[in-house]
């Protein structure tokens, strides 16, 4: 036999008899719980178990010590009579509804069918939508003839999120006001000065002054100014957000049509007043879609404009020039179905 | 430094320019709107003879009818006009619509001679003062009045949309009377709105999913008249039937015509194994396409004709799967939790809708052709059957209430999951199939 597998055979049964002896195969006893018990008697036990005596009661209770009187008597307090309730009015049969708005399952969360801007809460029970909207009409202050209060009609249970009947989400708030953002007062507009033109070109940079004074000079003289653009200040980020909220209120979106797929931009010139000029709505550009897409999408768009134009656009009227003209891009994104 | 500090200022300085000038006309981006009806007012057509009054009123009903029943429009009811309509052709004023927000005017004078109906009508975008596209006119038969109307409101949906109209559309189905377990089935065929209702076959076997031929004058069905299912063609003007496809020891099902008209697809149980093939009209060949042990069913072809969608049980459990027509390679393109069947492509060819049964509950969906951007858009005890509208944008499907008193009816929903309503039929109803528009 070999040296080298002789030492390996030793070390192997050296090995084995330190895994034997050693505990190698001893494994852990299995957690268990410990309870303490003490072991007694029969006899201590039953004496344990007898009933036990019900306490002696006295036959009478000992008559509590009146409290001594106090030197003021309180006075009692008046306290007001209910008013009587009036009886309920006896509830109105709720006329029945027409066939064709069964809804054969009834859900928890009542089917909205209407989509709004503005998400308006179920009326109460007595107060139905009426087909007509009627608005509040309240007496007349010095009128001969006795006029009655008209109530205004119900506003109609709206949501402003498609919800389908699969997929009903809880309903959240608006995340933000519906309302056109307010703008800060607008300042009256200075009179545009031109910049003086620097009388010289500034002469070799010979010092940090000269060559900033240089580089702000050359930053304004920059690019000649266009001969049709706009002059005055521009619009502040609050005046392009109202003009942008008046329109969008407006702009009915067909989410599952083809014209949802496209991006118009249209033209338009405004008056002072802030309303369209003529037939000055007009395509200028489109993304996406067929031509007759394009035309449903330039339709809904300028249906937008003149209809919440109503007596014009809110606008500042100091900077006319900067609004007379204005493109109009419609995207439509966010809205697809997704 | 110097030459540093001053690209430093000159940089912010053209930086800043644009910024506090503004360069031509204002520009503004409008990315959200409103999704509601939209108000239109429709004037009771002018009679142009006063034999026409009672049609005239009828006819604008179901015009109104049609664009409200498309969840897209609402109708400014005829006490609320401030304006009349009492000549055709005189000049609109505008401002007495725009008084009412009406956004769309429709007017429309009709005339009666003899069994001879005249239509005439136009739109009108009120607040733009213009015509949209141009008058037209429709001549017919008296009787055929509702279809007149049909017809004008799918020129004025498409005026508005931009889409094709799906009024003037049949609707072929499985009408239903009697309890769950002992219902008696015979086909039935409506307008798309369930008026018109006619039945084509008696209720002495039963028959299953009808399918319309792309020209609408032919409907295939499955019949168990011979006590096992195979599938017979009907001739919807004449009302005749014949056996299509019937192999001895065998079942046929699930049938449904190629967008050309010529090749009918179906599922074919043979020794325990289903699977699809595609049968040639003209010569009457049979073409396997699949060849599986599993069950592959519910074919139905891309608009372009190209494609196959159909549901299998290869992965396990039923899914989607998509093949080019011929046979070949199936790709599948439904992933999502539970079982997915019937799917039908949409006439567009964007959309597939399609079955889904998922925690005891029962869907109807769509998604992308390649499985994408899935949607559910009912959700019941039990929701099967797709069909699209000819234009794509309305799915009719058939909903069964729960208990042995459960009825099945047909609904229609818009593909954007909103306007979910139920089509009125004089039974119950199950397995519709729209036709396409009518010439």
């Amino acid at each position: 036999m070999q040296t080298g597998t002789k030492i390996s055979g030793i070390a192997h049964l050296g090995l084995i008899a330190v895994a034997i002896f050693g505990g190698a195969f001893r494994s852990e006893p299995l957690p268990f719980e410990v309870h303490e018990v003490s072991v007694i008697s029969s006899e201590d036990f039953a004496a344990l178990s007898v009933p036990r005596q019900p306490p002696q009661i006295a036959d009478e209770p000992a008559a509590p010590e009146p409290p001594e009187p106090l030197a003021e008597t309180p006075k009692p307090i008046a306290r007001p009579e209910p008013e009587p309730v009036q009886a309920e009015p006896e509830p109105v049969p709720e006329p029945a509804e027409p066939d064709d708005a069964v809804v054969p399952e009834p859900t928890a969360t009542p089917e909205i069918d209407r989509v709004a801007p503005e998400p308006v809460v179920t009326p109460p029970e007595d107060a139905r939508p009426d087909v007509i909207e009627q608005a509040e009409v309240t007496p007349d202050e010095g009128a001969e003839t006795p006029q009655e209060a008209q109530e205004a009609t119900a506003p109609e249970q709206a949501t402003d999120r498609i919800v389908t009947e699969a997929v009903e989400t809880a309903r959240l708030a608006p995340l933000r006001s519906p309302r056109p953002p307010r703008s800060r007062p607008t300042p009256p507009a200075p009179t545009p000065v031109a910049e003086p033109a620097p009388e010289a070109e500034p002469a070799p940079d010979t010092s940090t002054a000269s060559a900033v004074d240089a580089a702000v000079a050359a930053a304004l003289a920059g690019p000649a100014t266009e001969p049709d653009a706009p002059v005055g200040p521009p619009l502040s980020a609050g005046e392009k957000d109202a003009l942008r909220v008046a329109v969008s209120q407006c702009w009915n979106v067909d989410v599952g049509g083809k014209s949802s797929q496209v991006v118009v931009t249209v033209a338009m010139s405004l008056d002072q007043s802030g309303k369209v000029i003529g037939n000055s709505v007009r395509l200028l550009g489109s993304e996406g879609g067929n031509e007759q897409s394009v035309q449903t999408a330039f339709q809904a768009a300028r249906r937008a404009i003149l209809r919440c134009q109503k007596t014009g656009y809110e606008l500042p009227a100091d900077k006319y020039a900067q609004w007379r003209d204005i493109e109009m891009t419609f995207n439509p994104e966010r809205m697809r179905i997704k | 430094m110097k030459r540093f500090l001053a690209s430093l200022l000159l940089g912010a300085a053209l930086y800043s320019a644009p910024v506090m000038a503004q360069d031509g006309p204002l520009r503004i981006e409008i990315t959200e709107g409103v999704i509601e009806p939209l108000p239109f007012a429709a004037p009771v057509f002018v009679p142009d003879t006063p034999a026409a009054a009672a049609q005239a009123t009828q006819l604008t009903q179901v015009v109104a009818a049609d664009l409200i029943g498309t969840g897209l429009f609402r109708e400014i009811t005829a006490d609320a006009h401030i304006g009349t309509v009492s000549d055709f052709s005189a000049p609109i004023q505008y401002a007495d619509w725009k008084a009412i927000n009406a956004q769309a005017l429709i007017t429309g004078a009709v005339a009666v001679d003899g069994d001879k109906l005249t239509v005439r009508f136009r739109v009108w975008d009120v607040f733009s003062g213009a015509e949209l596209g141009s008058g037209l006119q429709f001549v017919g038969s008296a009787e055929g009045w509702r279809r007149m109307a049909h017809k004008v409101a799918d020129q004025v949906y498409s005026r508005i949309t931009g889409e094709g109209g799906y009024f003037d559309s049949r609707v072929v189905f499985v009408s239903e009377t009697g309890p769950k377990d002992d219902r008696r089935k015979r086909l039935a065929i409506m307008d798309y709105d369930g008026a018109n209702v006619q039945y084509l076959t008696d209720s002495s076997s039963i028959v299953l999913a009808p399918r319309f031929s792309p020209n609408g004058k032919q409907v295939l069905y499955t019949s168990y008249e011979s006590g096992f299912p195979h599938i017979h063609v009907l001739d919807v003007g004449l009302v005749q039937q014949r056996v299509l496809e019937q192999s001895e020891g065998t079942m046929s099902f699930a049938p449904r015509f190629a967008p050309d008209g010529r090749t009918v697809v179906f599922s074919l149980e043979q020794g325990g194994n289903t699977d699809l093939y595609a049968l040639d009209l003209a010569s009457g060949s049979r073409t396997r396409l699949t060849n599986a042990p599993s069950i592959e069913t519910a074919p139905s072809f891309s608009p372009d004709g190209s494609q196959i969608v159909f549901e299998s049980d290869r992965s396990g459990n039923q899914q989607l799967y998509v093949m080019p027509a011929n046979g070949g390679e199936a790709r599948r393109i439904s992933f999502g939790q539970g079982r997915y069947g019937t799917p039908v492509w949409s006439p567009r060819g964007d959309l597939i809708a399609f079955t889904k049964q998922n925690n005891g509950r029962f869907h109807i969906g769509v998604m992308r052709v390649d499985g994408s951007e899935e949607r559910l858009l009912t959700a019941s005890f039990l929701d099967e059957g797709p069909t699209w509208a000819p234009n794509g944008r309305v799915i009719m499907f058939a909903r069964e209430t729960q208990g042995a008193a459960g009825r099945s009816a047909l609904y229609s929903v818009d593909i954007s999951g909103r306007n979910l309503r139920p089509v009125r039929t004089p039974d119950g109803g199950s397995d519709p199939s729209w036709s396409p528009l009518q010439d």
